[in-house]
């Protein structure tokens, strides 16, 4: 950041109010220059959508003044609109769903739409459509139809529209939350070459690991900003961060981790800055200390997947055998091909694959919402090939789709919540019964006879669980539970998950995070509409196995990335940690074999 | 997803027909589409076939993409084709079992009325084919440019009907998507008492207008962002122009569609 550079937005103690008082910025002073990348971070709720909205000249506060481009477009509430229209020409904004801010059906017309309205020249235009999809690495789209294109493809087209326009602020919010692992990296690829040309970015995200690559980090909380600096500076407050729901980058946890069980590193949220000093207390190490290498110990006692108490029972048993299924109108092309499995009941299991991987068709098959082409699915002892069996299962297998919430119509959430058991024909008692226990688990007992359209995103996604909860499925199947969440609300969802599967029921999720796929017993990889891999956690997840599912657009979980970037370094843990705890573990024992193995720090992290 | 429209889906390919003016494709489209219900005589009817071919060729789309895309009218044509089939029951009897009773009237009406009706669907799916919305918006901003002078929101109009275009097969989608997780929550569509299929309907619609209006949100502040404000003041990235291949193309038309009448005068 150049302090010098020109300001091109100037927030003087901004406040603005939504209807029925909520207020969405309090107090808000923010000043940006010209090249810097700016990240905000925060929970759900906390104004930063709104905020980015006042940056982009969207939205004009009720109070405070505003500047955007040197220009003064708002004081106390005087709207100077001429201004706004003419600074809004140069401001950019990318928001979290591509679909709704594409509005044609052809990509590169999509990209002329930003300049035509500008009125621009026709050359003009066709020079920037060309520059903006190539710096996107999207020309071999251009005349493609933007409604098939994996999601990351949309949002680099948003892109591109974005910056075809021209901007000097270009505003990203939450741009790769709903994106898979390859779509979230090539977003962060972009915006990184974006920095480096000059372009001035701010960066609304939930994703703390984003932050690391930002100027100066700002994160809010109802309506304030609670803490600002450099990354260095803001992630040092990790008591304040977490109070706020949000969680600390992984090289800052595992750094606190790491000096909490003695080991002498400085704290800090570099993960370069962490490796080197690791590898540098590493080299002052006798030779002959380190274990021997080749003998690759594994953590955990959660590996084995374990024995149900019938293995007969066939309530809560998924078993595929060269399943295949293709859409009409597809030429055949196989969305599901020859897929194999076996997921035990009382199994949890993570579904992991890159969009179009054939997941959800997988999921839809085994909810019995489709029937497959061939093979054999056998779902709580039912066969999915027959319709009569098909129908029994809908109400058995709960299914949780994407953004859930999508789909609450009731006037009420207990409404909502009693519809599938009402369906199921229980009696008023019944129904009225699991209502509560659903609506307990999730936490949302005291909403009940709230509007479900009146509640927060998350405590939307929670209702429409709790709605699926209290049908008392033994089969639970939940596609990306966690998608556009803030740390705190995944938590909550992986908590009840952990409740729901400890009552014996079996958890199937589709998940774009390694960190909780390696959390389950069970993981299945999908590439292709195959399977590729499929076995526990340290089956999937090892040394040998990263190259291969960084080709089909997943990774590994960072702990284990981390092992394997120590031990390419010089540092061999000699074991693969799949959480941050046991890596922090793995590398206590490696420097300090004898101060490590106590007992007491077999806790939590 | 399960659900895809394709009708209405642009076709990318290299053709004279993908490359003329808008304006004059949509408008020599509609027209002959129009014209098309004046063919009486099997000359008549033999030239607009062959007519129709000559476009599909002239596309260069695969025909399988052609058959796909009017497939969902298929239905309609054979059902129109049975109907005159069986119940024009003049002329000459060709066949006749029990109350069954097939005339040379029903045979040629059956032939006629179905192969017209084809060929009319066949100009309409090539034009939506090789036109992208937004050429198919400006072409009809300037059917309608006349009335904005009368104050009617030309352009608007045509803006809201590719966004129409555009929103279809997401809203196709998502309704598929709740009336699914209604099935798995027990609540079957087309099942149950009438009372029951009413809630369920209800239920699938008050979630699908719930989305619809976030989308209308969403969308209203992307067109915001890209500071879309009607009309006036924006420009084209490829401005229509009659070139002199247009007006070819137009005087083409006109003489096919004179040469079909005048076939019905031999």
């Amino acid at each position: 950041m150049e302090p010098d550079n020109a300001i091109l937005v100037d927030l003087d103690h901004v406040t603005l109010r939504f209807e029925r008082g909520v207020v969405a910025l309090n107090d808000v002073s923010l000043r940006i220059h010209e090249g810097e990348r700016i990240c905000i971070l925060g929970a759900n709720g906390s104004g930063k959508s709104t905020l980015a909205s006042v940056l982009c000249g969207l939205l004009a506060p009720d109070q405070g003044g505003v500047s955007l481009l040197g220009r003064k477009v708002a004081q106390d509430g005087d709207v100077n609109y001429d201004a706004y229209e003419a600074v809004r020409r140069e401001l950019g904004l990318v928001f979290q769903n591509p679909d709704d801010q594409i509005v044609t059906t052809v990509v590169e017309d999509d990209v002329a739409f930003g300049p035509e309205n500008l009125g621009m020249a026709p050359e003009q235009i066709e020079t920037r459509v060309r520059r903006e999809l190539k710096r996107v690495a999207m020309q071999s789209f251009a005349k493609a139809d933007p409604t098939r294109l994996s999601g990351g493809q949309k949002q680099r087209v948003a892109i591109a529209g974005a910056l075809a326009m021209g901007p000097r602020v270009l505003v990203l919010d939450e741009p790769g939350s709903s994106l898979d692992v390859r779509g979230r990296r090539s977003i962060m690829r972009v915006m990184n070459r974006l920095h480096a040309a000059g372009t001035t970015i701010v960066h609304v995200t939930h994703f703390m690991e984003e932050a690391l690559c930002a100027d100066r980090v700002i994160v809010m909380d109802h309506g304030r900003i609670i803490l600002e600096g450099e990354p260095q500076r803001v992630f040092s407050q990790g008591d304040t961060i977490r109070n706020l729901g949000l969680e600390e980058p992984f090289s800052a946890r595992l750094a606190s981790r790491l000096a909490q069980l003695g080991v002498p590193v400085r704290w800090t949220c570099s993960a370069d800055d962490l490796k080197d000093q690791l590898v540098n207390l590493g080299k002052e190490l006798v030779v002959d200390d380190l274990a021997p290498a080749g003998t690759r110990s594994r953590l955990g006692a959660r590996d084995e997947v374990p024995a149900s108490q019938s293995p007969h029972a066939t309530e809560g048993r998924i078993s595929a055998s060269g399943v295949s299924y293709s859409y009409a109108g597809t030429n055949g092309r196989q969305a599901v091909g020859g897929a194999s499995f076996e997921i035990a009941p009382g199994t949890s299991c993570a579904l992991i694959g890159q969009t179009g991987s054939g997941k959800s068709t997988l999921l839809r098959l085994i909810c019995a919402l489709e029937k497959p082409d061939a093979g054999r699915l056998e779902v709580n002892g039912f066969d999915v090939s027959k319709r009569r069996e098909r129908r029994m299962l809908h109400g058995q297998v709960g299914y949780v789709m994407q953004h859930p919430e999508r789909q609450l119509f009731a006037e009420t959430v207990w409404e909502d919540v009693a519809f599938g058991p009402t369906n199921l024909g229980l009696s008023v008692e019944e129904v009225g019964h699991r209502c509560v226990s659903a609506l307990d688990l999730v936490g949302l007992a005291d909403q009940e006879s709230a509007s479900p359209f009146d509640l927060s995103g998350g405590q939307q996604r929670l209702c429409a669980i709790a709605g699926v909860l209290a049908m008392r499925p033994r089969l639970l199947i939940l596609d990306e539970p966690m998608a556009g969440l803030d740390p705190r609300g995944r938590q909550a969802i992986r908590s009840i998950l952990g409740k729901i599967h400890s009552l014996g029921v079996t958890v199937v999720q589709v998940t774009h995070s390694m960190e909780d796929a390696a959390l389950q017993q069970q993981v299945i990889v999908l590439d292709q509409g195959s399977v590729v891999a499929q076995g526990t956690p340290h089956e999937v997840f090892n040394a040998r196995t990263g190259q291969t599912l960084h080709e089909r657009g997943l990774g590994l979980p960072q702990s284990l990335a981390w092992a394997q970037e120590l031990a390419a370094s010089g540092l061999d843990l000699g074991q693969d940690p799949l959480n941050l705890n046991d890596l922090a573990r793995a590398i206590a024992h490696q420097l300090d074999p004898a101060a490590s193995s106590s007992p007491r720090d077999r806790g939590k992290e | 997803m399960a659900l895809r429209l394709s009708i209405g889906q642009y076709y990318p390919a290299e053709s004279p027909i993908h490359r003329l003016d808008p304006r004059a494709k949509v408008g020599c489209a509609l027209v002959a589409m129009a014209s098309t219900f004046l063919i009486r005589t099997p000359l008549q009817l033999a030239l607009g076939v062959a007519l129709a071919l000559a476009l599909v060729a002239a596309t260069r789309i695969p025909v399988t993409k052609v058959l796909e895309s009017i497939r969902p009218l298929v239905t309609i044509l054979v059902l129109l084709g049975l109907f005159n089939l069986f119940l024009v029951r003049d002329g000459e009897t060709l066949f006749a079992c029990g109350p069954l009773l097939i005339g040379a009237e029903g045979a040629w009406s059956a032939v006629l009325y179905s192969l017209r009706l084809a060929i009319a669907i066949l100009m309409g799916a090539l034009m939506m084919l090789t036109t992208t919305p937004t050429q198919l918006t400006d072409a009809f901003d300037a059917a309608l440019s006349p009335l904005a002078r009368l104050g009617l929101p030309a352009h608007e109009i045509a803006m809201v009907f590719s966004l129409m275009l555009r929103f279809i097969p997401t809203i196709a989608d998502e309704a598929q998507a709740i009336a699914d997780a209604q099935r798995t929550r027990g609540g079957a569509l087309g099942e149950g008492s009438p009372l029951h299929r009413c809630h369920a309907i209800a239920a699938i619609l008050v979630a699908l207008f719930a989305s619809s209006v976030r989308h209308a949100n969403d969308l209203a502040r992307a067109l915001d962002a890209r500071c879309y404000a009607g009309g006036e003041g924006r420009s084209h990235w490829h401005p229509a122009h009659m070139r002199p291949r247009d007006w070819a193309a137009v005087a083409t038309c006109v003489a096919c569609i004179a040469a079909i009448l005048f076939a019905g005068t031999l």
